[in-house]
């Protein structure tokens, strides 16, 4: 055919039926009926605060930080407007990773909305597979089994130490320290390995079950746990010590982002964003469920409010993490790990709110039943949301520099955000 | 002046007698060597045909059709030209550069992105194979990893991302959301697969793939850039799947 020895002639080739070439790049096909290369019209806002905001004074500017960019820990687009600097004002642009996880699950069955709502916050998944499950169950008023609120009890802690790891990585890197991803990853590395030895997955885990556990403990999870616990509280030390004598990094995360008390109470914050104010308030201890009451350990708390005191806390919670597995491990029971449940799981009507405390705070879930074998409603209430509040009150008057450290430091997953 | 005879010089006569005796190519005496050397011109056309042969035409054939053909003034950045005469081993010699030195941007959508950071970092070291420069910026970056779900929302930032791409440029589909919709196929809000809105070379499924799972697909990724090299340019975008299914 002449058009297979049209290249060599120096002009492209004809466009194929319904393409046309670019003209930007003529090696590129587009589609007759679509164009990349709209103009964006001009915005109109919508409310008084748009019109505020997109209103610039004198020496101001905007600066577009997302859809993608990589400190914004996910698709977070935030309009800043720049004063030199200076952040004057912010403007966050949410729901580019809104799945409808909440419609999916009135359209799944109970056994199946675990699956759904297990990528929602996806470094700590096993909590936000707690929460609905543990609301589930009130819905049937099923007890579940000493063995597998152990194993909920052992496999969340591991879960929450591998956050927490992700958490020291990320705000360093913000920060602009490469070298701590590299080494928390490390630890996370290894405790997804175990947690997929007893789980089958490295991060969606899907193990909770209305009324217990998928798997019981196995002997490569044990091994590698038991490998790990040798050298955990040697190796996340380590990890902390590039950042804790480091002076850049403190001088520049002490007094950085400070939230007190009263704005931590109004904003409904919890977890270690509302500990690190002097707020001892942690549902493991205030409400407690599952087998916490049992266990001892303590829930640190500091007074400064500030980035830097976030960061520690949270390292503190790693070490207390290690002290529950440690019990967790000499307690464990014997026993069946499932309750009898039938396979068809219809609850009687009624509603039911379930909250467990992960590594940002307050997982919750409000199920409502009407009978059938499908959730009527599930609200996912996720503390991510209600931290990213607060980088509106906290961004405004910050250097540019540290408005990543101050995102960081609140430690939000855009998956949780927008469901 | 005239010449004088120099005794030592042979005569004619001699030099004829003894060229018809030796074996020698250049006979002394004989005025072959003096005569200039005029190969013809085989290997270039002046760009000006008046100024070196006189408003003659050259007296080539292979050169001329080839040069008739236009192929040796396409300009793109391969190799062009009178190189192409040069055995394709350029070509593949710059595929082995393109394959060794990926580097990904770093744009994580999902929970994949968890994974992929991962395979960059200490125990899935993907500097290994020189992919690891993950670049923030698409104007440096050769391969868009798509990890995780893509949101209609997100459609128009990621499909703008990788027009920003130069090319060359490769897609790799990580993650079973972004392969076919995975787990939120059913989902209003999500795009039930990115080949919808633009090419993929290498699709990796899971959910999330294990980081081996894409170091496996990123090696797929090297050898297709060596196998299929050159093909790059005359991918279409668009929908693989008609409108209304």
């Amino acid at each position: 055919m002449t058009t297979e020895t049209a290249p060599r002639s120096g002009e492209p080739r004809p466009a194929p039926k319904g393409t046309h070439r670019s003209t930007d790049d003529p090696n590129v096909l587009l589609q007759d009926d679509y164009d990349f290369y709209e103009p964006i019209p001009p915005y109109t806002p919508r409310t008084e605060r748009e019109a505020e905001f997109y209103t610039l004074g004198d020496g101001e500017m905007f600066l577009n930080m997302g859809p993608q960019h990589p400190s914004t820990h996910g698709v977070l687009r935030v309009v800043l407007k720049l004063d030199g600097e200076r952040v004057v004002d912010i403007d966050p642009v949410l729901g580019y990773l809104h799945r409808g996880v909440e419609k999916l699950v009135e359209n799944a069955d109970y056994h199946q909305t675990i699956s759904q709502v297990d990528p929602l916050e996806y470094i700590s998944s096993l909590f936000c597979e707690w929460a609905p499950v543990t609301a589930y169950e009130r819905l049937l008023d099923v007890e579940v089994p000493r063995r597998a609120e152990y194993i909920r009890v052992l496999s969340g802690e591991l879960n929450r130490i591998a956050s927490h790891a992700l958490f020291l990585g990320w705000f360093a890197l913000d920060l602009g320290g490469l070298t701590p991803i590299l080494w928390s990853f490390i630890e996370r590395d290894e405790i997804v390995e175990m947690l997929a030895a007893l789980t089958g997955q490295r991060m969606l885990f899907n193990y909770f079950r209305i009324g217990g556990v998928n798997g019981d403990l196995n002997h490569e999870f044990m091994s590698r746990l038991g490998d790990w616990m040798s050298r955990a509280v040697g190796q996340i030390e380590a990890g902390m010590g590039l950042l804790n004598e480091n002076e850049i990094f403190v001088r520049r995360a002490a007094g950085l982002g400070v939230i007190d008390t009263e704005m931590a109470l109004r904003y409904c914050m919890t977890g270690p964003n509302l500990r690190a104010t002097g707020v001892p308030f942690d549902l493991r201890r205030t409400h407690p469920y599952s087998i916490y009451p049992e266990l001892e350990f303590d829930i640190p708390t500091r007074t400064e409010g500030d980035c830097l005191a976030r960061y520690l806390l949270r390292m503190e919670e790693i070490k207390q993490s290690i002290r529950i597995i440690d019990q967790c491990l000499d307690k464990m029971p014997d026993g069946p790990i499932m309750a009898k449940l039938p396979r068809l799981i219809r609850p009687r009507p009624g509603r039911a709110w379930s909250g467990v405390e992960g590594p940002r705070g307050v997982y919750g879930a409000y199920a409502i039943s009407d009978g059938t074998d499908q959730p009527f409603r599930l609200k996912i209430h996720d503390p991510s949301f209600i931290h990213l509040q607060a980088v509106g009150a906290l961004l405004p008057g910050c250097l540019l520099a540290d408005c990543m450290a101050v995102m960081a430091s609140l430690d939000p997953i855009m998956g949780g955000v927008d469901k | 002046m005239t010449e004088t005879k120099k005794p030592w010089a042979p005569t004619p006569a001699e030099v004829a007698a003894k060229a018809a005796t030796s074996s020698a190519l250049i006979v002394p005496g004989s005025t072959a060597v003096t005569e200039p050397i005029v190969l013809r011109n085989d290997l270039w056309n002046p760009a000006d045909p008046n100024a070196y042969s006189g408003g003659q035409p050259a007296a080539i054939t292979h050169l001329a059709e080839f040069d008739a053909s236009g192929a040796g003034r396409h300009d793109d950045a391969r190799w062009s030209g009178l190189l192409e005469i040069i055995p394709t081993k350029a070509d593949y010699v710059l595929d082995l550069l393109r394959a060794n030195s990926l580097w990904p941007l770093l744009s994580g959508l999902a929970c994949c992105a968890i994974e992929m950071m991962s395979f960059a970092t200490s125990k899935n070291d993907i500097d290994r194979w020189g992919a690891f420069p993950f670049r923030a910026s698409p104007r440096q970056a050769d391969v868009l990893i798509v990890a995780g779900t893509l949101t209609t929302k997100m459609a128009g930032p990621l499909l703008r991302l990788w027009e920003q791409m130069p090319e060359p440029k490769w897609c790799v589909a990580m993650g079973d959301c972004t392969c076919s919709g995975g787990r939120y196929k059913r989902s209003y809000a999500t795009v039930e697969g990115i080949d919808r809105i633009m090419p993929v070379d290498v699709y990796v499924p899971g959910c999330p793939p294990r980081p081996e799972g894409l170091i496996f697909g990123m090696m797929k990724l090297q050898q297709l850039i060596k196998d299929r090299r050159g093909h790059w340019p005359e991918r279409a975008i668009g929908p693989t799947v008609p409108a209304g299914v």
